[in-house]
């Protein structure tokens, strides 16, 4: 396992930026997730720490080594793809045991090494098997194992779940975390998909634009979203914006004030807060509650309702044209149409003109 | 699918109606192989007087014997043999390596080169043969086996092939083995080439039988007797009719010439249909 750093990167195809000043560190043993939408750089990202995209600007280092001009078999990386990418001709075996041999690691290494990995993964039997025989989970493993055999300092994961159903997806996303504890590897994961990025790493790479967005453990990203992106990209349903002005409220806290008047206070100090033409309250579904008319902040319209089972995903109409999303109980009664009443009760976040998150002060 | 399965909305009388269509269209084609043959198992002195006698006895091997008392067409054979082998192990290596440098290397003028050798499909042999036959003649290369095969290596339509054949393999695989830490020479060896193997069977098979039955270079650049192919050398027979020992013979001989090919087609048969439907370059 090996430290990461990443170091004023950047990247064009042709005349298109495609990567903007990337700078990263990455800790030993680190588990990261690139998190993004389709198109943000994170895949490009990735391909140049494993040596398969050249670098434009700026460097890699992975443990005490500058990386970037060297091969892709130089870096100490292994790699699994997204389409698995198993060498169809050869055995499982022989699959695995590719990059040892051509590493010149001896036979009976790597027939060791090869044999562990098979252990580990439960596909002892698919050895002898050529990869079209075998299902796309199956052939999951054995690409997870081709990169195990090799002990490299980084794994790197390019959407390694995403060509998987919903079901196997969430099994091989536990084998992943639990392999992730056993093997203790630096190890970078590439995915469009929050619940992977929340559930797998220790920090996310939010990424749009070219750029990183923010670094934060899953808890940060969700709980303290830097910029309206963030906060839209990762939660689900996203959070929902309502044009708001501001003024002061108890203790000298920012409220901020609906079209019609009404009022939510935020723990944002008024004072603490740049001056901004504009401002949006953000409102996480958790934090909407449907109360009976005439009870809550503002009365609403139910534009839509689903019903998920344990909860329900309550859409709301306001008055002035906001749309908002209210979570209620798995045994809501809520109906399209219906007029309710809208409470805020949770954490809120406040945005200005330019998207930027104003967060409290994190308790030290 | 078993024998007995019918196409989807056809009723078994139209079923049946196709099928005896294609007998009698496979004995059209058919017929000239089995008159060749018959006629190559009769006495010559016979079919001077009656071809019809064809089609009874008595029948003989005596125009086969005489064949293989002949030595000139053994070394036509052989001729023959190491030219179309030399063709095609040529044409196999050539278009493979340029095929794997268009589909997956960057290098300027790429595609103009790529454009170059398509535009080889549309330039007919008759255009350059005169050309051809000046420069060899100049590098002395006329009655010689490199004058028999070179020209063949000129394969574009190989090219072509190998390399939307390379463009069809997932580039993935190629740089899951740059991480394995093979070589570029590894990853064409180990990795891409094997997964070719299909339109390696195709490309070869064809070449070898379009290279065994060439008449016309051979004719040119071969001159000498002992550098005969069997294609020249049967014909060369047949120009001088009057003087040859019978129809018979004839057409021993070109039942001879024809017996290679026909193992070929027989033994790789699965991979000409496939060729031929254009399954090989999916």
């Amino acid at each position: 396992m090996a430290r990461v750093r990443l170091d004023r990167l950047s990247k064009r195809f042709g005349a298109v930026p495609v990567l903007d000043d990337i700078s990263l560190d990455i800790a030993a043993g680190e588990f990261v997730a690139f998190l993004g939408p389709s198109g943000c750089g994170k895949s490009t990202l990735l391909r140049m720490i494993a040596g398969l995209e050249s670098v434009d600007a700026g460097q890699i280092h992975i443990g005490d080594r500058r990386v970037d001009q060297l091969p892709p078999g130089g870096r100490g990386v292994a790699m699994v793809f997204q389409h698995y990418a198993l060498y169809p001709h050869m055995t499982i075996f022989e699959n695995m045991a590719f990059g040892l041999r051509n590493a010149k690691v001896a036979k009976a290494e790597i027939e060791a090494r090869v044999a562990e990995a098979a252990r580990i993964l439960e596909i002892e039997r698919f050895l002898p098997s050529k990869p079209g025989q075998l299902s796309g989970g199956q052939r999951q493993r054995v690409a997870i194992g081709r990169a195990i055999v090799k002990k490299p300092d980084l794994f790197l994961f390019d959407e390694p779940l995403s060509n998987l159903d919903a079901a196997l997806r969430l099994r091989t996303r536990l084998e992943l975390a639990q392999l992730r504890r056993r093997l203790d590897a630096t190890m970078i994961l590439v995915t469009h998909d929050q619940v992977e990025a929340m559930t797998l790493a220790d920090r996310i790479v939010v990424m749009s634009d070219r750029r990183i967005q923010q670094i934060g453990t899953p808890m940060e990203i969700y709980a303290r979203p830097a910029n309206r992106f963030v906060a839209t990209f990762v939660g689900s349903p996203p959070m929902a914006f309502l044009d708001v002005t501001l003024n002061v409220g108890a203790d000298g806290l920012a409220r901020a004030a609906l079209a019609d008047g009404a009022g939510v206070q935020t723990a944002m100090p008024l004072a603490d807060l740049p001056s901004s033409p504009t401002w949006r309250l953000g409102v996480r579904p958790e934090a909407a509650k449907v109360v009976a008319p005439g009870t809550g902040l503002v009365d609403a319209k139910i534009a839509f309702v689903e019903r998920l089972g344990d909860r329900t995903l309550v859409h709301l109409r306001l008055a002035d044209g906001g749309a908002l999303t209210a979570e209620d109980a798995g045994t809501s009664r809520a109906a399209m149409d219906d007029i309710v009443g809208l409470a805020i009760d949770g954490p809120v976040h406040l945005f200005d003109a330019e998207d930027n998150a104003h967060h409290p002060r994190a308790p030290t | 699918m078993s024998g007995s399965a019918q196409p989807v909305g056809r009723s078994p009388w139209e079923a049946r109606a196709g099928f005896a269509v294609m007998v009698v269209l496979a004995l059209i084609m058919v017929l000239p192989l089995l008159w060749t043959l018959g006629l190559s198992l009769k006495a010559n002195n016979e079919l001077l007087r009656d071809t019809g006698s064809v089609f009874h006895g008595p029948y003989t091997l005596e125009n086969y014997g005489s064949i293989l008392r002949r030595a000139a067409v053994f070394r036509w054979l052989g001729n023959s043999l190491l030219v179309s082998l030399c063709t095609t192990l040529g044409v196999l290596t050539l278009s493979s390596l340029a095929g794997y440098g268009f589909a997956r290397l960057e290098f300027p003028g790429r595609r103009w080169l790529f454009a170059l050798v398509l535009f080889g499909l549309a330039v007919p042999e008759q255009s350059v043969i005169i050309t051809r036959h000046q420069m060899f003649s100049a590098l002395h290369l006329h009655n010689t086996y490199p004058g028999l095969f070179l020209p063949g290596l000129s394969a574009p339509f190989g090219v072509f092939l190998m390399t939307q054949y390379f463009k069809a393999i997932p580039v993935e695989l190629d740089e899951a083995a740059l991480l394995d830490g093979a070589s570029r020479l590894r990853v064409f060896w180990s990795v891409l080439l094997p997964l070719t193997l299909p339109a390696q069977a195709t490309l070869g098979i064809f070449t070898f039988l379009s290279s065994w039955n060439d008449y016309w270079w051979p004719l040119i650049s071969a001159t000498r007797s002992e550098m005969f192919t069997l294609t020249v050398g049967v014909a060369s027979s047949q120009i001088n009719f009057a003087q040859t020992s019978g129809l018979g013979f004839l057409m021993a001989q070109a039942v001879f010439a024809s017996a290679p090919i026909l193992a070929v087609y027989v033994v790789f048969q699965k991979y000409i249909v496939r060729a031929v439907s254009g399954a090989a370059v999916r």
